[in-house]
């Protein structure tokens, strides 16, 4: 905790306030990294959205034959409780996205408020956030999840985004605060200081667009811990076992001792999609790190050097 | 000084925070150990009988919670942490005696090996940008850290326990062992610890080189090392003495809290390979209801992290004097 | 020098964490009590039984959170074992004989002679009085309530004489098999039984503790065993596993030999694996789909009777259970156990299989009217529950979600709320709940599970923990055949009076029994013959339940 420790500047302020947007799309796919990692995320999401047209089965019906092996009525065989693995599956995408997305939304949206409210307006505010930045910071993230997963009744979606939340938006806030007052004495910022904006106009029109890349690299961040978070929890059985997830398919999966009973895609494929899920943000997160910091993006090697 | 004093305050706040929701969590809980006791019973549980296991598990009556609270820190303070309800008659401090040593040894190594492995494989690709370690390492760690530990886990079981007959499927060491201070003893424990210290391995290098790599790269472009360039040092000299030195402190509390974190144990991997480490105990307090094990084990974790940081905040005092300056 | 540091670190690490383990110094486990060090798996056998801890490495068999634990059995041993899986048929142990009188108030067991504690001290009638009385003063130690009826428990040379305040003939099962008896001169001396960490056991029983690890309990044979020539076994392995899966790898890969927990596809997964590898289940008790009887149209026995028709209790036994698990009967007799005691033609009277259309009829004819979305509701009320179970045990879970499709197709609505045991237990024990999936207490005769079911005094208020009849039923005339049975040691009678209560179960439906609950039990003869079978279930198979093991472990012999 010894203050800023981002040491790339931000890019030319008033490049990216003119479509700051335009500029982070133009860079993702000029960065091939990002283009992967888009692409997953895009496949994942359409899944989610659209899961009726890409699996015909229900996932809950348990009407088939169980334990079957892939064929093409059932492209990845059958559970050992009789439903469709594809299915399964395919509906478990949203749930396993709907969390990451909305369990990043909320704690990247808490960390720009507090690392920014911090910033901003300094003196005692800003030593009363940072210490409870810091102290959520310390507090071991995993173990309270299980603590209070197991505390509520039965983990339901609303309980896992909170406590994913609460655990969730520290790291963030920690590092935007920090660009947030290196932005502070820019002269931009001072000019419209000057201009006497108010500072809601100020942080929303002026800075928050020249911290996109850092919000949108924390709001990966935050995903990816969500992602794998509620996977963990789901797996050792503290989730909700009646939801339709992959977090939970591996906990059933591993219940049946899939992986040796003769039905390893049943555990395989949600894990892989986890992955592959998890891969996407990290990829993307990877690439936004290049495009917020100039200095890092891909060098052709001179020869020579 | 006023920095000290700042990060002595941060210290005792935390540590304040956590011990209070420590105190509230099972106070706002269904249920309590006699309650779970009672699961076990076959006869007739008259209020008496009840009453005296609540009294032999130490289950919290009603009482006063101003009052509670204060015994509560008191008995935290010295000590006085009870008996497990997991593990009764044994007390939690015998209990979390018992697996930290485990914990230790396995995610602390682990913990150091990937800090060591990932700033090294940072370092050199930062160094030769593009190259060919560049261009393989650092994507390739980027995307298994992404992996779950716990899939991770599983396919190295199957893998190479289950097909191959490698390594053993699970455990700190084989039930048949006689414990003590031998060769082959150690050996036996390392044998155990190879596969979920692997796991570990793959998931946690990639978020140290990345950082690393980063911090690395942009030391590089500062004027000190382009002048250690022209005056003509040796490479060596300037991608460890130089630049590496200077890149690492930044995370240096990153790797502080890492450290503080292996007390909290790697929760999942002990699961999966039924390792008797902090994580593998904290899940069993968990499931059993065990309140005043999990409070001893989150406060343990939670005053580990802390110490470990005060400790780098203090160190990094000592090797960087600009924070001396900072307010 | 990386290799060195670590085999140093890992070997001081490993070492810390052993001997941090036993509080008592002169119980180091650097100095186990049998020097026996097993060269060989053959003569060496592994108990794989998923206990979801740790072990605290404390064998106090009175200790209140596990009421039979490992050491009861294996060091510490009953008067009497009895089978439940053959009509409570006894075998004399540490008494060699009882005996029933003065209306069956009073009974008597004749100690056995010549039986020594491990560490040499001759074993008499004054250590039975003695554990009997250390029960009476310590409540939360008498697991069993087995002072709610005793009056008094005194010594007569080899004899002990137990005189009870009513007639009490079921309470023999408790008395005789579920009391470990302690040694005197050991247990005097410790001021509190209730916390006393017994890391060093002296017990009459077939093995003594050879190293203590919270990951595996190693026991040694006993040399002063008194049945002559027993043990076969030298070297007996109990490791601790939190998860069903990481025990059946154990399992499947040949570590162990003895197993007792649910295995998902037990054929491809174990049975395929070696020709030496065999299961056998049966059951004693049932998995009960509870029914609050205070909550409203709960208490309607006409909707009880409609739930027990709707639920394919054969798709619960298939889905939820694998199959491992029989479909219980609503008389709530556990065959094939229990199959004597069953009224056969009463079941068949009240015929309760599973029909959708008969579940119907009844609701139709008490009042209720289908709604347009499918589900029945009288007076404004939708006929609508929920029910709570423990979510971590998955196949109760795959069960539930069987039974609420069931309810579902017959218009009733059910929704499933899975909860932590701390929690589940509070809610159940407390009343406050409308339907819960669970389990009751047992015995080696229907009499057992049905009192526990059905007996008021069981029972409690809403909102106080009951210690059974969780469905809060009270039924004069019951509690009086209940009574009745405590009576008589005429099986003829006994036999009446469970039929009477079975015509109860089938006629208000107090609850719902579900599955057979399995004895889970596999197990691998390459080494080891003499395993109870389907044939000569000379006693409950499951290695887990104490003290029963025990006498499975002395029947082994090696190949």
């Amino acid at each position: 905790m010894t203050g800023p420790t981002t040491r790339g500047e931000a890019p030319v302020a008033d490049r990216l306030r003119s479509g700051a947007f335009y500029n982070v799309t133009r860079a993702v796919l000029s960065n091939r990294k990002a283009t992967v990692g888009l692409g997953l995320l895009l496949v994942f999401v359409v899944l989610s959205l659209f899961p009726g047209l890409v699996a015909r089965d229900s996932p809950t019906a348990d009407t088939f034959t169980p334990s079957l092996g892939p064929s093409l009525s059932h492209l990845l065989g059958t559970t050992s409780y009789g439903q469709d693995v594809f299915a399964q599956l395919v509906y478990g995408t949203r749930e396993s996205l709907v969390i990451a997305i909305v369990a990043g939304l909320l704690a990247t949206a808490l960390a720009v408020f507090m690392g920014v409210t911090s910033a901003f307006v300094g003196g005692t505010v800003d030593h009363a956030l940072s210490m409870v930045i810091d102290t959520f910071l310390v507090l071991p993230a995993f173990p309270l999840i299980i603590v209070i997963a197991a505390y509520t009744k039965h983990a339901s979606n609303g309980v896992l985004i909170a406590v994913l939340v609460v655990t969730g938006w520290s790291y963030g806030a920690r590092t935007l605060r920090a660009q947030a007052l290196s932005l502070r004495n820019r002269d931009f910022i001072i000019a419209a200081r000057v201009r006497r904006e108010r500072t809601w106009r100020l942080i929303t029109f002026e800075v928050l667009p020249n911290m996109t890349s850092l919000i949108l690299a924390s709001f990966l961040g935050a995903a990816l811990f969500s992602v794998l978070a509620a996977a963990g929890l789901q797996f050792i059985g503290l989730g909700n076992p009646d939801a339709q997830s992959w977090g939970t398919m591996l906990y059933w999966a591993q219940n049946s001792e899939a992986l040796q009973a003769g039905m390893p895609l049943w555990a395989i494929m949600p894990g892989l999609c986890l992955a592959l899920l998890g891969a996407s943000f990290a990829l993307l997160n990877y690439a936004f790190d290049e495009i917020g910091n100039p200095a890092l993006r891909p060098v052709r090697m001179r020869r020579g050097r | 000084m006023k920095y000290f004093r700042q990060r002595l305050g941060f210290f005792v706040m935390t540590l304040w925070a956590c011990i209070t929701i420590n105190f509230v969590l099972p106070r706002v809980m269904p249920g309590n150990a006699a309650i779970d006791m009672m699961a076990r019973f076959k006869g007739e549980i008259s209020p008496a009988t009840y009453h005296a296991m609540a009294l032999a598990l130490g289950v919290q009556t009603r009482q006063n919670l101003v009052s509670a609270y204060v015994h509560y820190v008191a008995d935290l303070f010295t000590g006085h942490l009870g008996v497990s309800a997991t593990f009764f008659p044994r007390s939690v401090v015998s209990v979390v005696g018992a697996s930290l040593p485990w914990t230790l040894g396995l995610v602390g190594i682990t913990t150091v090996l990937a800090y060591v492995l990932g700033t090294l494989i940072g370092i050199l690709g930062a160094w030769r940008r593009g190259g060919k370690l560049d261009s393989l390492l650092p994507p390739i760690f980027i995307i298994t850290s992404a992996f779950p530990y716990f899939f991770t886990a599983l396919l190295a079981i199957l893998l190479f326990a289950i097909k191959l007959h490698w390594l053993p499927t699970g455990f700190g060491y084989s039930p048949e062992a006689k414990i003590a201070m031998t060769w082959s003893f150690a050996g036996d424990v390392l044998y155990h610890a190879f596969l979920p210290a692997l796991t570990i391995l793959i998931t946690a290098t990639g978020g140290w080189i990345l950082t690393m790599r980063n911090n690395m790269i942009t030391t590089l472009a500062d004027d000190y090392v382009t002048m250690a360039r022209a005056k003509g040092l040796s490479p060596r000299r300037i991608m460890f003495d130089y630049a590496g030195r200077n890149a690492i402190l930044p995370n240096l509390t990153g790797f502080a809290m890492s450290l503080g974190f292996v007390v909290s144990g790697a929760v999942l991997v002990e699961y999966v390979f039924s390792y008797p480490g902090i994580g593998y105990t904290l899940l069993l307090a968990v499931q059993n209801g065990d309140y005043n094990l999990m409070q001893a084990l989150f406060f343990l974790i939670t005053l580990c992290v802390l110490v470990a940081v005060l400790v780098m905040d203090l160190v990094t005092v000592l090797v960087d004097p600009r924070t001396r300056e900072q307010g | 020098m990386w290799k060195r540091v670590l085999v140093t670190v890992g070997l001081s690490l490993g070492l810390v964490a052993t001997t941090c383990w036993p509080v008592s110094s002169e119980a180091s486990i650097l100095k186990p009590s049998a020097s026996f060090v097993p060269s060989a798996n053959t003569n060496a056998l592994t108990i794989d039984d998923e206990g979801g801890s740790l072990w605290n490495c404390s064998f106090n068999p009175i200790n209140p959170t596990q009421s039979a634990g490992p050491e009861f059995g294996f060091i510490y041993e009953p008067l009497i074992m009895v089978n439940p899986l053959q009509n409570g048929k006894t075998t004399p142990w540490l008494a060699t004989s009882y005996a029933w009188s003065n209306g069956n108030k009073t009974l008597t067991f004749t100690i056995r002679k010549g039986v020594d504690w491990s560490d040499g001290s001759p074993f008499t009638a004054a250590d039975v009085v003695f554990t009997f009385q250390l029960l009476k003063r310590y409540p939360a130690a008498d697991a069993n309530a087995v002072w709610t009826v005793l009056q008094s428990v005194s010594q007569q040379g080899d004899n002990v004489v137990m005189n009870f305040k009513a007639p009490s003939v079921p309470y023999f099962y408790y008395i005789a098999d579920q009391v470990p008896i302690l040694p005197e001169h050991i247990w005097s001396k410790i001021s509190n039984p209730l916390t006393y960490v017994d890391a060093q056991p002296v017990g009459t029983g077939p093995m003594v503790i050879g190293q203590c690890t919270p990951q595996n309990i190693m026991y040694t044979a006993n040399k002063n065993y008194w049945q002559p020539g027993l043990p076969k076994v030298q070297v007996l392995n109990f490791p601790a596993f939190l998860s069903n899966s990481s025990a059946n790898t154990y399992l499947q890969t040949g570590q162990a030999n003895w197993g007792g927990q649910f295995i998902p596809n037990i054929k491809v997964f174990y049975t395929s694996k070696s020709p030496y590898y065999h299961y056998w289940y049966t059951s004693d008790r049932n998995v009960y789909l509870f029914i609050n009887l205070t909550a409203p149209q709960l208490n309607d026995v006409q909707v009880r009777r409609a739930m027990a028709y709707a639920i394919n209790r054969g798709q619960v036994s298939l889905v939820g259970e694998g199959g491992y698990e029989q479909p219980s009967n609503q008389a709530g007799i556990v065959t094939p156990s229990f199959t004597s005691w069953l009224d056969t033609p009463l079941l068949s009277t009240y015929n309760y299989t599973y029909n959708v259309s008969r579940a119907e009829s009844i609701l139709e004819a008490d009042g209720y009217k289908k709604g347009s979305d499918g589900i029945f509701a009288k007076d404004g009320k939708q006929l609508s529950f929920s029910v709570i179970n423990q979510g971590g045990d998955s196949d109760w879970v795959a069960s539930l979600q069987v039974i609420a499709q069931d309810l579902q197709a017959a218009g009733i609505g059910l929704t499933i709320d899975e909860m932590s045991n701390s929690a589940y237990d509070n809610d159940l024990f407390k009343g406050e709940y409308q339907l819960a999936y669970g389990e009751l207490g047992y015995g080696p005769a229907p009499y057992y599970e049905l009192r526990s079911l059905l007996y008021s005094k069981e029972s409690a208020p809403i909102g106080q923990v009951a210690s059974g009849n969780y469905e809060r039923y009270s039924n004069p005339s019951t509690d009086a055949l209940l009574n009745e049975y405590a009576t008589t040691t005429n099986p003829g009678t006994q036999h009446s009076i469970i039929d009477s209560i079975e015509k109860v179960m089938l006629s208000d439906v107090p609850s719902i029994p579900m599955t057979e609950s399995a004895l889970w039990f596999q197990y691998d003869d390459q080494y080891w013959t003499g395993w109870p079978t389907p044939s000569d279930p000379y006693m409950d198979p499951d290695p887990g339940h104490a003290p029963f093991h025990e006498v499975v472990l002395l029947n082994l012999r090696p190949r």
